[in-house]
């Protein structure tokens, strides 16, 4: 018996060595295959931001400084997040948004960033409208490996694709090739003269549209320089007016598309112009200050249906409801700025809403990626995400107007939406 | 297209030309290179601008209010800052000149961010056919505007005493001192005058552009191509020189490329330096020592 006794104690330390043991190669074993497979940091890391009745997110963006004009596209989510709350939130929590202003100055914007993270202990990344600022922090958001939804138009943040990082809006590429695409709709349009900045501003436009062109069999006619600061386009309206084109296609900001639109109007050139989406078709109109001038005028269009009606007028009741005075522009009317914002927000609640009860970050990031066909309700596009592809949105509409002189949004040259 | 580069380019030349004769005025009068000489025309446009538009006045009545406020700014300029600094080396003077015109800039973004502000349209909107050329009212008035006020300083400086007076601080200001002019005084107007002239600029410019706090940059460093062009220091060659700086950046641009537009006030510049350094209608100084 002894013998057994001692045969039962030896078999029962046995079985506790091998119990320990078992639990320490399992242990070795679970920590190595987190190495191998590269995993996010896990655990207090991976659920940052969470607690049980609120999630924190990092709303970064311009507030402050020259481009502050751009925070509207914040404060378009800002309402979102609050409406979303009045509904009681997403599986129990509630947002929490914390601000932090960027002043769309790189340096800031990496401060910005890393106080949202490690100072703030936020959740994801919002929002981020200046594309060099969101470039600048975009290592240390890789790094970090938070989720990132942002606006900057850059396709460079999110392709090739990035774990953690998601456009749920339009990059320059899209836009670039909604350009050229409304310009080929033309029937017979097949001279089509690209009219640019030398900047990498306007190539991020452009040569996704000469890409688009030469897909189609168009190559452009011309390229021609009108720089940041001209105010004179006596030139390039002349060249366009000797090559009699079909179509013109400025890759210019605002001020330059102003001044390209008056001096094709005072030489007499009668031919449609798309601008790029970094200008505003109210605001350009308001620049040219010539109605003459603007009638064969176009710009890449990001919404689903026209301002103003039924589809888009929730929305802006939505602002006017949950943003406060100093939130909301000095006339009380939110700007096209506001509206495009907005899908950032939607994606995120819908990615948490799908990412269920218990999100963390590869949750989130694995919800993201089932996003297929996924209407915002604000968008022209419907937002498809894979494992490969975090753009979301590809094609969009023009807007100009029609012969009463009233603005409408088209799908395709002639084709007013109805 | 040739005749209608030559009359658009004339008529963006006249602006150039208006920049370029008052900077060589200031010029000849002080020995001094306004490097802040662009701020100032950005100064008239932007004043006239928040008379017009925030004030409601008339534009004539604001354009006339511009021009003796950047005057007056122009007599301060000198008063406070150069006339202290005067008897230093002309680079404190530069820099002087530099930092006023970055004072400015800085000022007006303050004011107004980097926004590009449009100008209410003032001048008829009218456009005349001749033959294949297009001409607009735009540039009617503000080449008549331009060539006329030229008229009357050729007028002021060779027929009227005044103006031959000025021509002998031109000529030496020792000279003059000794003969009992009183040069502090001449250089006092003159600052004041160019700034008025460049006020000009921006007053006939705001309502055929868009208005900038760096919009001076352009006008600099266009007014100082001219100025080369013409003759550095020579006011019927600062005139000239404008007028064709105008012409060749818009035949560039048509006929070799339209990146030559913005980049060819430089080559300008850089070719008359190596070819011809004292400009199309320069003479070459000699001193007998």
């Amino acid at each position: 018996m002894a013998f057994c006794h001692h045969t039962d104690e030896a078999i029962n330390s046995a079985e506790v060595n091998m119990k320990t043991r078992t639990g320490f190669l399992t242990a070795v074993g679970l920590a190595l295959l987190a190495l191998a497979l590269g995993a996010i940091p896990a655990g207090a890391d991976s659920m940052q931001g969470i607690t049980d009745t609120t999630i924190k997110i990092g709303n970064i963006g311009p507030y402050t400084g020259d481009a502050s004009s751009y925070s509207a596209l914040n404060y378009g989510p800002l309402a979102y997040f609050r409406y979303v709350n009045s509904q009681g939130g997403v599986h129990g929590r509630k947002f929490e948004i914390v601000a932090a202003d960027d002043a769309c100055k790189e340096t800031t914007g990496i401060a910005a960033a890393k106080k949202l993270i490690h100072q703030d202990k936020v959740f994801m990344l919002l929002v981020q409208p200046c594309s060099g600022v969101a470039m600048a922090t975009k290592p240390v958001v890789v790094e970090e490996g938070l989720p990132w939804i942002g606006v900057s138009a850059n396709p460079k943040l999110t392709t090739p694709t990035v774990k953690n990082m998601f456009h749920v809006t339009y990059t320059g590429v899209y836009s670039g090739r909604a350009m050229a695409r409304f310009a080929l709709s033309k029937p017979n349009a097949k001279k089509v003269i690209l009219v640019a900045h030398t900047n990498d501003w306007a190539k991020g436009y452009c040569d996704p549209a000469t890409e688009y062109m030469k897909e189609h069999g168009v190559e452009p006619l011309m390229n021609l320089a009108l720089e940041r600061g001209s105010t004179d386009a006596t030139a390039q309206s002349l060249r366009i007016k000797t090559a009699n084109a079909d179509f013109v296609l400025g890759c210019l900001y605002e001020a330059e598309l102003a001044i390209l639109l008056r001096d094709l109007h005072k030489y007499g050139v009668n031919v449609p112009v798309i601008g790029a989406l970094g200008a505003d078709f109210e605001s350009t109109h308001k620049r040219v200050n010539n109605p003459a001038a603007v009638k064969n005028f176009y710009l890449p269009y990001q919404f689903k249906a026209p301002m103003g009606s039924p589809d888009m007028k929730k929305w802006e009741d939505m602002f006017v409801k949950f943003l406060e005075k100093g939130e909301l522009p000095e006339n009380g009317v939110p700007t096209n700025f506001y509206y495009f914002g907005l899908p950032t927000a939607i994606a995120t609640v819908e990615a948490f809403k799908r990412a269920g009860p218990q999100p963390s970050r590869e949750k989130f990031i694995a919800a993201m990626e089932t996003f297929k066909d996924f209407d915002t309700g604000v968008l022209a596009d419907k937002v498809n995400v894979t494992h490969d592809n975090h753009v979301g949105v590809q094609d969009m509409y023009a807007v100009g107007l029609n012969e009463q002189g009233k603005q409408t949004v088209y799908s395709a040259w002639g084709k007013p939406l109805l | 297209m040739l005749p209608q580069l030559v009359v658009s380019g004339l008529a963006q030349g006249v602006l150039y030309a208006l920049v370029a004769l008052s900077m060589t005025m200031v010029y000849r009068a002080t020995t001094v290179v306004n490097f802040g000489h662009g701020d100032l025309v950005m100064g008239g446009a932007f004043v006239v601008y928040v008379l017009v538009v925030y004030a409601h006045l008339p534009y004539l009545l604001g354009g006339l209010l511009a021009l003796t406020i950047l005057f007056a700014l122009g007599v301060g300029i000198h008063q406070g800052l150069m006339r202290r600094i005067m008897t230093g080396p002309h680079l404190a003077i530069a820099m002087m000149a530099l930092a006023v015109g970055y004072g400015l800039r800085g000022g007006a973004r303050v004011l107004w961010g980097r926004e590009v502000l449009p100008f209410p349209r003032i001048f008829p909107d009218h456009a005349w056919m001749l033959g294949d050329v297009v001409v607009t009212s735009d540039n009617l008035i503000v080449s008549g505007t331009v060539l006329g006020l030229m008229a009357v300083l050729f007028v002021l400086f060779n027929v009227t005493r005044t103006g031959r007076l000025l021509q002998a601080v031109f000529q030496s200001q020792r000279g003059a001192a000794l003969v009992g002019l009183n040069v502090d005084a001449v250089h006092r107007v003159m600052w004041g005058v160019g700034a008025a002239l460049a006020a000009l600029g921006g007053v006939l410019l705001a309502p055929i552009t868009l208005l900038y706090p760096d919009m001076g940059v352009w006008v600099l460093v266009r007014g100082f191509a001219a100025m080369t062009l013409g003759g550095f220091g020579t006011l019927h060659g600062a005139v000239l020189g404008g007028l064709i700086l105008g012409v060749v950046e818009l035949v560039l641009g048509a006929y070799v490329s339209t990146a030559f537009i913005d980049i060819s006030a430089y080559v300008v510049v850089i070719a008359v330096l190596l070819l011809r350094p004292d400009g199309l209608f320069g003479q070459q100084v000699v001193v007998r020592v």
